[in-house]
Formats: C-alpha cells, sequence, structure tokens
C-alpha cells in the first residue's frame, strides 16, 4: 500500500470523523470500501452528489397535458383553453400556466411519456418505482432511493419528507399506508409532515436539563442497539431506525412550522395548501434535506368537469413552480436541485360523458427544472389530437435513468442488498432523456 | 287523470355536447355547443340531410343560446366571454359584445325580451382550503338587447354558474359555486333584495383533494315568482366521482330566506343537475342532467308537492332543456361521451319528446 502523502499541517486535515461522514452519502458508505473512500475521483463524485437536492411535485390523480405543458388549441380534444407563447421561441404552454410561459427557458419539457398503468394504484407504483412490481420484492421509491443517495449521514433533517396536508385520496391514500422504502429499509421510508400529520411531542420537556437527555440517549441507543445485535430482529433494527429519525425530528422539528416563514414569502406562494407546502419543501432544501415530495392528495384525477376544475387547480401550479424556481435560484440553489412535476398519468384527449379527462398513460407530458436538466428543452412531440407520441418515446425507466443522471447518481449501477437478487437503479439498461439533461 | 308521461320522438346528432338550447321564430330549435358552433335545427320527422345548420361561431364552448322576440334575434354567449347578436333569418352575427374576460357560464333573456343576463368568475385559489378568490371583474353582467349597452353590473363570489330573471321580468337571481344565490330588483335599480345560502349544493373534496366543487348549475323562479327553485348536486366528498344527490331545492325570501319544498330522499338517485325548466301551465317541471346512480336523469316533479311525476334514463348528459309554449313537447340536450377524436364522431344529442297526460 503506498504511503499517504505527507499532509502540510492545515486545520483542514483534522477532519473530525463525524463531520467527514455527515458528508458522505448512506448510500456511498453503504456500497463502498473503506479503502475506496480515499480515491480522489470517488470521493469528488460523492462530495459532488452530496449537495444535490430534489423536490418532486406530485401532481397525483394524473394531471392532464391539454391543459399544461401540450395544448391542442382549436382542435376537438382541445378544451376551452388556449395556447400561448413562451419566452422560448416556439414554445407553447397553455394560457392557464403564464407564469412558467414567462420562466420557459428554465424548464425541461417531456411531452412524449408513454407509460403502461392504467390505473391509479399501478400507475403511482409505477411512477414511484420507476419499474413494474417483481414480487416478492419491493422495489423503493424515487424518494427512498434519492434519501439514500443523497442523504447524509447522521442527518438530523430527514432524508425523505413527504409533505401531504391531505389524509385522504383514494388509491393515494392506500399507496401512502404501503411499504415506500422496499427493500432499502425503514432508515428511507419519509417522514410525513403536513395538515393533520404534525410533528406532535417534538419538544424536549424544560424540567430535563440538556445533558439529562444526552445522557438518557445514549443510554438506549447502547440497549436498542445491543438488543436489535443479540436477537439480530429486523423489528427492532426497524423500530431503532424510526427512533432515530424521531430523535432528529426534535432538533429540527421548527423547521416544519409555516409559520415561520416570513408572510410575504407566505403570500407569494398563495394561500392553498399546496402553494404554502410547496414553500415549506424550499426551506427544508435550504437546510440541507435531499428529498422532498410535495403532494396534496389526488385533486389532478378530474373525471368530471375536467375544464372547471383545471381553471383553479393549474394556475396554482403555475405559480408554484415559478415562484420555486425563481427563489431557488435567487439563492444560487438551482443548479444544485431538480424540481420535477408529474404525475401517474396523462388524462384522455376526449371528453367523457361527465365532461371529464379519463386516464391516459399513451401520451402525456411533465416538467423539470434546476439541477442536471437544461432549460428551454423540449422534448417529444404529439399527434394533433394528443392522442399519439409521435416522436421519441419515453416510458417510466427513462425518467428514472433522467433524474439518478441529472442528480449524479449512475442510473445503472446496483443496489447492495446482500441475499437479493442482482437489481439496478434503472433496469434494463434504460437511457436517460439526453436531450434535457444539462 | 292519466299518469303524465313522456314518449320519446326523434333523436338529433349534433357536432359536440349541447351546453344550451332555445325555441326561435317559427317554432325553429337552436342549439349552442361545446365545439363553438351555434345551430338551427331541424326538428322535422322526415329528413334526409343533417339535422343541423350553423349560423354562428364562437372561438371557443357555446354556452348559451337565448331568443328575443320582441326584438327579433337570437344571442349566443361563449366561453370566450363574448356575447353574439344573430339575425336567424339572415343566419348571420349583426353584434358581438365582450361581456367578461372570463367565460360566460349561462345567459338567460328577460321574460320581455329586452335584456339578456350572463354570469362568470374564474375559481381561483383564494384560501389554505382553497376557498374562492374574490371577483376581478363584475360577475354578473345585463345588456341592453336593442342596443347592446351594459344595464347593470352585479358583484358576487365568482364562479357564478347560473342566472335567472323572474317571470315578471322584475327579478333577477344568480346562484354560485359554493351555493350562495343573490337576488336583485332590477326595477329598484339592482337592489339586493335577498341572499340564499346554502351549502347542500357544494362539496369539498377530502377524498381526492382539497377543493370545492358542485354548485347551483341552474335557477328557475316558481310561476307565482314567490318562490325560487335551485338545481344541482349535493355534497360529495368525492369531486372526480360526481356522486352527490339529484338536487332541487325550493326557498322563499318575503318573511326571510326559508326552505320551503326539495326533492324528496327515495325519489332521487345521484349525479349532478344541469337544468330546470317549467311546464308552461306552471303545474310541474322537468330537472334533468347526469345520472351517477340509481334509474333516471330526467324527471318530472309537481310544483305543489314536490313529488316526483314521471322519471327516466334518457341515455346521455342532459345539460338543457325547454318546453314548447303549447306544452306539448319537451326538448333534452346534452352529449355522450366524444369517443376516439379521429373518428370525428358526432356526439351532441337532442332528443324530442311528447308530453303525454
Amino acid at each position: 500500500m503506498p504511503a499517504s502523502p505527507p499532509n502540510c499541517g492545515s486545520p483542514d486535515h483534522n477532519l473530525h470523523r463525524r463531520k467527514f461522514l455527515q458528508g458522505l452519502s448512506a448510500g456511498a458508505v453503504s456500497s463502498m470500501s473503506w479503502g475506496g473512500l480515499f480515491g480522489a475521483p470517488a470521493f469528488a463524485e460523492i462530495a459532488k452528489r452530496k449537495q444535490k437536492h430534489c423536490i418532486l411535485l406530485w401532481l397525483c390523480g394524473g394531471p392532464s397535458q391539454f391543459e399544461t405543458w401540450d395544448p391542442k388549441p382549436g382542435m376537438s380534444t382541445g378544451g376551452p383553453f388556449k395556447s400561448i407563447p413562451t419566452n422560448v421561441p416556439g414554445t407553447h404552454f397553455s394560457e392557464l400556466l403564464p407564469k412558467c410561459a414567462s420562466i420557459a427557458d428554465k424548464l425541461a419539457i417531456v411531452r412524449s411519456m408513454k407509460t403502461t398503468a392504467k390505473e391509479h394504484t399501478e400507475g403511482i407504483n409505477l411512477l414511484q418505482r420507476g419499474h413494474s412490481p417483481r414480487p416478492p420484492f419491493t422495489r423503493p421509491t424515487i424518494g427512498s432511493v434519492l434519501a439514500q443517495q443523497l442523504g447524509q449521514l447522521e442527518s438530523k433533517i430527514p432524508n425523505f419528507i413527504l409533505l401531504d396536508p391531505c389524509p385522504e385520496g383514494n388509491e393515494f391514500k392506500g399507496f401512502k399506508a404501503g411499504n415506500w422504502a422496499g427493500w432499502l429499509g425503514a432508515d428511507y421510508s419519509p417522514v410525513r409532515v403536513g395538515g393533520e400529520f404534525q410533528i406532535p411531542d417534538a419538544h424536549k420537556l424544560d424540567s430535563i436539563t440538556e445533558d439529562d437527555h444526552e445522557a438518557r440517549e445514549a443510554l438506549r441507543k447502547f440497549f436498542s442497539k445491543k438488543y436489535e445485535n443479540d436477537r439480530k430482529s429486523a423489528a427492532a433494527s426497524s423500530w431503532n431506525a424510526t427512533f432515530e429519525r424521531v430523535n432528529g425530528l426534535m432538533s429540527c422539528a421548527h423547521l416544519f412550522d409555516l409559520e415561520r416563514i416570513p408572510q410575504a414569502d407566505r403570500d407569494r406562494y398563495g394561500p392553498g395548501a399546496f402553494g404554502q407546502h410547496a414553500l415549506l419543501a424550499r426551506t427544508l432544501v435550504e437546510e440541507g434535506a435531499p428529498f422532498v415530495m410535495v403532494a396534496n392528495g389526488m385533486p389532478w384525477d378530474s373525471h368530471v368537469f375536467n375544464h372547471e376544475i383545471y381553471q383553479m387547480v393549474v394556475p396554482d401550479l403555475d405559480n408554484i413552480i415559478f415562484q420555486l424556481t425563481k427563489d431557488l435560484e435567487d439563492r444560487g440553489m438551482l443548479e444544485d436541485t431538480l424540481v420535477v412535476a408529474m404525475g401517474e398519468f396523462g388524462r384522455s384527449p376526449w371528453i367523457n360523458q361527465a365532461r371529464g379527462r379519463d386516464h391516459y398513460p399513451n401520451a402525456w407530458s411533465l416538467a423539470m427544472a434546476g439541477g442536471g436538466v437544461q432549460g428551454g428543452a423540449l422534448v417529444g412531440a404529439t399527434d394533433k389530437y394528443g392522442a399519439e407520441v409521435t416522436e421519441d418515446p419515453f416510458n417510466e425507466e427513462n425518467l428514472f435513468a433522467t433524474i439518478f443522471s441529472a442528480l449524479g447518481i449512475d442510473p445503472h449501477s446496483e443496489f447492495d442488498i446482500p441475499g437479493f437478487p442482482t437489481f439496478h437503479h434503472v433496469e434494463n439498461k434504460a437511457a436517460p432523456i439526453s436531450q434535457i439533461l444539462s | 287523470m292519466n299518469p303524465l308521461t313522456l314518449k320519446k320522438g326523434k333523436e338529433i346528432d349534433l357536432p359536440s355536447h349541447v351546453l344550451d338550447l332555445t325555441l326561435g321564430p317559427d317554432k325553429k330549435l337552436y342549439a349552442s355547443c361545446l365545439d363553438g358552433g351555434v345551430y338551427e335545427v331541424s326538428t322535422a320527422f322526415k329528413i334526409i340531410s343533417d339535422s343541423y345548420k350553423e349560423i354562428a361561431r364562437h372561438d371557443n364552448f357555446a354556452s348559451g343560446i337565448n331568443w328575443s322576440a320582441s326584438q327579433n334575434t337570437l344571442i349566443s354567449a361563449g366561453y370566450g366571454g363574448d356575447l353574439k347578436w344573430i339575425d336567424p333569418k339572415e343566419k348571420k352575427e349583426t353584434r358581438s359584445v365582450k361581456a367578461h374576460n372570463f367565460w360566460s357560464w349561462q345567459s338567460r333573456i328577460s321574460p320581455d325580451g329586452k335584456l339578456v343576463a350572463t354570469t362568470t368568475g374564474q375559481y381561483l385559489c383564494g384560501g389554505y382550503e382553497y376557498e374562492p378568490a374574490p371577483e376581478t371583474e363584475p360577475s354578473v353582467k345585463v345588456f341592453d338587447v336593442a342596443t347592446g349597452e351594459l344595464r347593470h353590473s352585479f358583484p358576487h363570489i365568482p364562479p357564478v354558474q347560473s342566472v335567472a330573471f323572474s317571470n315578471n321580468g322584475k327579478l333577477l337571481a344568480a346562484g354560485n359555486l359554493m351555493g350562495e344565490v343573490i337576488l336583485w330588483d332590477l326595477e329598484q335599480d339592482g337592489k339586493e333584495i335577498a341572499r340564499i345560502k346554502t351549502p347542500d349544493f357544494t362539496g369539498w373534496g377530502i377524498i381526492k383533494g382539497h377543493y370545492y366543487t358542485g354548485g347551483v348549475f341552474a335557477l328557475h323562479f316558481a310561476p307565482d315568482d314567490k318562490s325560487l327553485y335551485l338545481a344541482g348536486m349535493g355534497s360529495t366528498t368525492d369531486p372526480a366521482a360526481g356522486n352527490g344527490k339529484q338536487l332541487w331545492q325550493n326557498f322563499t325570501w318575503h318573511d326571510g330566506i326559508k326552505k320551503s319544498s326539495s326533492a324528496v330522499k327515495g325519489e332521487i338517485g345521484e349525479g349532478l343537475m344541469e337544468t330546470l325548466a317549467f311546464h308552461p301551465s306552471g303545474k310541474f317541471f322537468v330537472m334533468a342532467g347526469r345520472i351517477f346512480k340509481g334509474d333516471w336523469n330526467a324527471a318530472l316533479f309537481d310544483h305543489e308537492s314536490g313529488s316526483r311525476l314521471h322519471h327516466q334514463n334518457v341515455g346521455f348528459r342532459i345539460s338543457a332543456s325547454a318546453f314548447t309554449p303549447d306544452g306539448k313537447t319537451l326538448f333534452l340536450a346534452g352529449g355522450k361521451n366524444q369517443g376516439n377524436p379521429a373518428e370525428e364522431r358526432k356526439w351532441g344529442r337532442i332528443i324530442i319528446y311528447k308530453v303525454v297526460s
């Protein structure tokens, strides 16, 4: 083994072990040898990755591409909303997105998503996990994978935060109650906050001193770990992981308090629950959260009165994407933060008897902004009715490969899950959507 | 007395969903449709070619069509916020007025044909629970049919989805998403005389997502103008299902706001009701719309008792209805599924019924 070069005596070299580990992604440590950590390229890659963040605006229910990113004005499928030009020549959005039209040069739009899942549960799983089910194995959701890959060891702020003020949501409610982290385990399941999901009892009692609190915690940790090791209990391991996260939440509970955010900021994001939680997501990312998912039930599932509902929900989304993108840019964070706005599929070109649009996976759109993607990019196309993809069809694997690539993660690398079959972050060597990667 | 029934006659196909219809001159029928077209519709039983002829076009959904006999003009309304005056004989547009910056949800002509009222309003997020934001323009406007000039502007909470003149033409009522109906006295320079608030027509979507749906979709004054009928859908927690009760309620306001009658529980199913029209006799009315659950989407109700007299499933969603002046015929209009757009299928429908008693 070659000798290490002598250090220059700078105090920078006296890196505290704990600080050092905080600077490494959890996934990296779990999948690399200790010696490998000192390889300069690997370290640089990890150090770069650790600064990345992702905010997923989860438009559950399946947003209509016609009233957002792929309008068809004047066609029988187009609906009542017109299209407007954007600040990218040749690119038009729905007139319901005037603010996004003014920052189209910062957005990357994919108009050619083509997937297979037609129902919510199937679609949510597909677009949250990036792959169809392979029982008995449960693939982790994108949030859990990014929490592992981008998250910090011993971070006090949760690595996967789900902000969803709507406790219901039909099929999404069922999904929320399920297994988000899959084979990655409870360490990487989301901490859910929003609406009735507040963080309860997250404050240390005044009657306990800081020293007492730390001593108690050390003792609890010792016995818990001993119990877990002695019994080799997965349940105990999961419980300890949960407790660790709750313990961590005690030190960051205040970050989830909307009231702490300046009123002017809150006004800009609009009064609705989705906007307020998107703002909260921004502040959490500023505090170091690697992955925050913002949802609001399933409001995009417009089987009845599509246009009458979209007159409200799309302007809300328009403002949220605009404010989020501008805020991240103003704070110098846009380059390191990937924002994704999508649902589990799109909506049908035809209007049903209830003047709604139904589920439609054959041709749908999504938007991204920020880190790793090229602003102003417009990829794919659909026919004049918006019924079929005519250029560059992409599926969920291409999408996940894009997200991972944008965040500096090798999409084709293997999960480190001993005892499992070989699983990759993206299977089938699916290619990322290269046209939108910067 | 024989039971009241409807006997189906001709079914007419139109290019797209019919949002409104009216009887015009010479017993002709006119329809405004989702594709923006305003059509003269033939009700003759023996025809060879198409049953309709386009007479005007909006560049957005054509939401309303009204006939003014006194001014001899049709007036259509569209989601572009515009009103169009149409000469039925020449089949051409004679005037266009920009009434709103958003959709004209509904328009109605006064009984004397001298005024046309139209309602608007975009539902925008105004609160944490998606309460509607205040209006940015007057939500209710009344225009002079002869001149096209604005005669009245009334504030409301948008979106305002329905409007009606009283039978004597003195009162105007307009209802919104939140189940609030305002009555104005046009003879007192538009003085507000009553405000009916009912939570029964509005749902907040706790199941799928947080927003309000429903609202008052149809208004009609009772024949004596002493009460007002509201129609729509009962409260639902799942906006995407449209599964609230098929609902009408009747309110009086002279001695304070009182609900005098409503649809009887055992006689209604589930689904949004979009239209309510009185028979010329004043004894009964039709309410129709969409069926989600139950066995009818068009029914006749007795004005005095409120009981259901006849009901049937028409087979497609109904958005508009009208009786002929002699009361012998009922037109129900709406549409089926659009279907694959490449097939360019005609999915608008009007059915002609004989009213038999």
